[in-house]
């Protein structure tokens, strides 16, 4: 086995940290479009809203049967050949459209999930004392089940983290990109790797952290 | 109505000095950074063989380049979607290629060569690689070579998208080809217990890819231009010995 060098991986590690923050925008920014995406298919979906729902049904089911990768590929190497002027999908933009798009058909299910899962006698105490279908939901359903989706939208948030490592394939240097660069010049594989590795590690760990305080939170009115 | 007429006149005016803003323009040049010597990355910085190449290039004719980096396979997906104006990444001119796009002139001449890993005796040139699995990279000009060949049908093609060097040293691989000169500076100067085997079995002449659209001809034009002034002035000849220790630029 030959040694680690370890003066290369210490010297990786404000290289490869500057790519962090692309890293970070991409999952951010999917996550947020995502949950406004989800929350809005959840309700189509829960409320039965007639087209809206079938569409939504057909698109939650192409998002989650279909790899991200391939998605990627169709948004940004695809989309350009149809139509040129979709040229102006830029690499992030494309990336950001998928784990969106991919992320919220996953999302708006385990939303939906959480939203049914609001016992049936709060909607009936609600819809009695005159609440309108919005109102019920933005005072009484969304509430609760935002504390039961919770744990599997933080969950989705960690796997998307993970997946913009996928968008140095349409040429966009995040974290990953930026060490398949440098182990390539090196040759030191798994110098370069461990420390990409334990750097997403570390992000994860810090969000797992966030994840309990939130809960912690969410549950105050529960505990007794 | 008003306001509406400002508008559309100055989206005209923007249509209208599109050509001419095109010139300042950078020049957007897709390479991998993954094929040492020729562009790599080293602590952050894209550096190679081609990116010296293109940055006299660049200065000849008096345009900034921007890189853009992306795994091998993607480069063509891009220049083909308008994403980059050229290809520096060793393309070698062929037959196919050229029914797609336009080529500069060559400026590397170089071999196919098999490499293999220190001590494998099995194979010692391209008439060996029969019942052998071979690592080449994907979209690359080297996997044709090999189906080209008569025995090729007898030969596992194995494609990647990078880091096959490092495969063939862990013997997952029993060979892969690749350029000479690349191969031969990757034995020399870095950490990997790898061998050539025999001698390069195919000439190949490696050059710029252009669209085959009237923008993408002139500006092959310009890049032949700029590439005899740098033959000329001895610049290319220069920028291969720093590399490689030999002219490559010359047939």
């Amino acid at each position: 086995m030959d040694v680690l060098n370890v003066d290369y991986m210490l010297g990786l590690v404000p290289v490869l940290l500057r790519y962090l923050p692309l890293t970070l925008q991409l999952a951010g920014a999917g996550m947020l479009f995502a949950l406004v995406l989800a929350c809005l298919f959840a309700v189509v979906r829960v409320l039965r809203i007639p087209v809206l729902n079938q569409l939504t049904i057909v698109f939650i089911s192409f998002f989650r049967g279909t790899p991200l990768l391939v998605q990627l590929f169709l948004f940004y190497y695809g989309l350009p050949q149809l139509f040129s002027a979709l040229t102006v999908i830029d690499g992030i933009t494309a990336t950001v459209m998928g784990l969106t798009l991919h992320f919220s058909a996953y999302m708006a299910e385990s939303i939906r999930a959480a939203i049914v899962g609001v016992d049936r006698s709060q909607t009936e105490a609600a819809l009695s004392i005159g609440m309108t279908n919005s109102q019920l939901m933005r005072r009484i359903v969304l509430p609760q089940a935002t504390r039961v989706a919770l744990p599997t939208l933080m969950n989705y948030f960690i796997d998307m983290i993970k997946a913009t490592s996928l968008a140095f394939t349409l040429g966009v240097t995040e974290l990953m990109g930026a060490t398949q660069k440098e182990a390539a010049g090196s040759f030191l594989y798994f110098e370069a790797f461990i420390v990409a590795a334990i750097i997403y590690w570390i992000v994860v760990e810090l969000l797992s952290k966030l994840q309990n305080h939130l809960e912690t939170r969410l549950n105050k009115a529960y505990n007794r | 109505m008003k306001t509406l007429l400002i508008n559309a006149l100055l989206i005209l005016s923007l249509f209208a000095s599109a050509p001419v803003l095109a010139q300042d323009e950078p020049l957007r040049v897709g390479m991998s950074g993954q094929y040492f010597p020729f562009t790599f990355v080293e602590q952050d910085e894209l550096k190679g063989f081609e990116v010296d190449v293109m940055n006299a290039l660049g200065d000849q004719l008096g345009r900034s380049i921007q890189y853009e980096t992306a795994n091998f396979s993607g480069l063509f997906g891009m220049l083909e979607a308008g994403r980059i104006d050229t290809v520096a990444n060793q393309i070698t001119i062929t037959a196919e290629r050229q029914q797609a796009y336009v080529f500069s002139e060559p400026y590397v001449y170089d071999g196919a060569q098999v490499v293999i890993k220190k001590g494998n005796t099995e194979v010692q040139g391209v008439e060996d690689l029969k019942g052998k699995t071979v690592a080449v990279n994907l979209g690359s000009n080297f996997e044709a070579l090999l189906r080209e060949l008569p025995y090729a049908d007898q030969i596992n093609i194995k494609t990647y998208e990078s880091n096959l060097e490092r495969d063939t040293a862990l013997g997952r691989v029993d060979a892969f080809v690749m350029d000479r000169v690349s191969a031969s500076q990757i034995i020399k100067e870095k950490p990997l217990p790898l061998a050539l085997a025999g001698p390069p079995f195919s000439q190949i002449t490696n050059a710029y890819p252009f669209r085959d659209t009237e923008a993408g001809r002139a500006l092959r034009d310009q890049i032949n231009q700029a590439l005899a002034a740098l033959r000329d002035n001895g610049t290319l000849a220069s920028i291969s010995e720093k590399w490689f220790g030999t002219d490559i630029t010359q047939p």
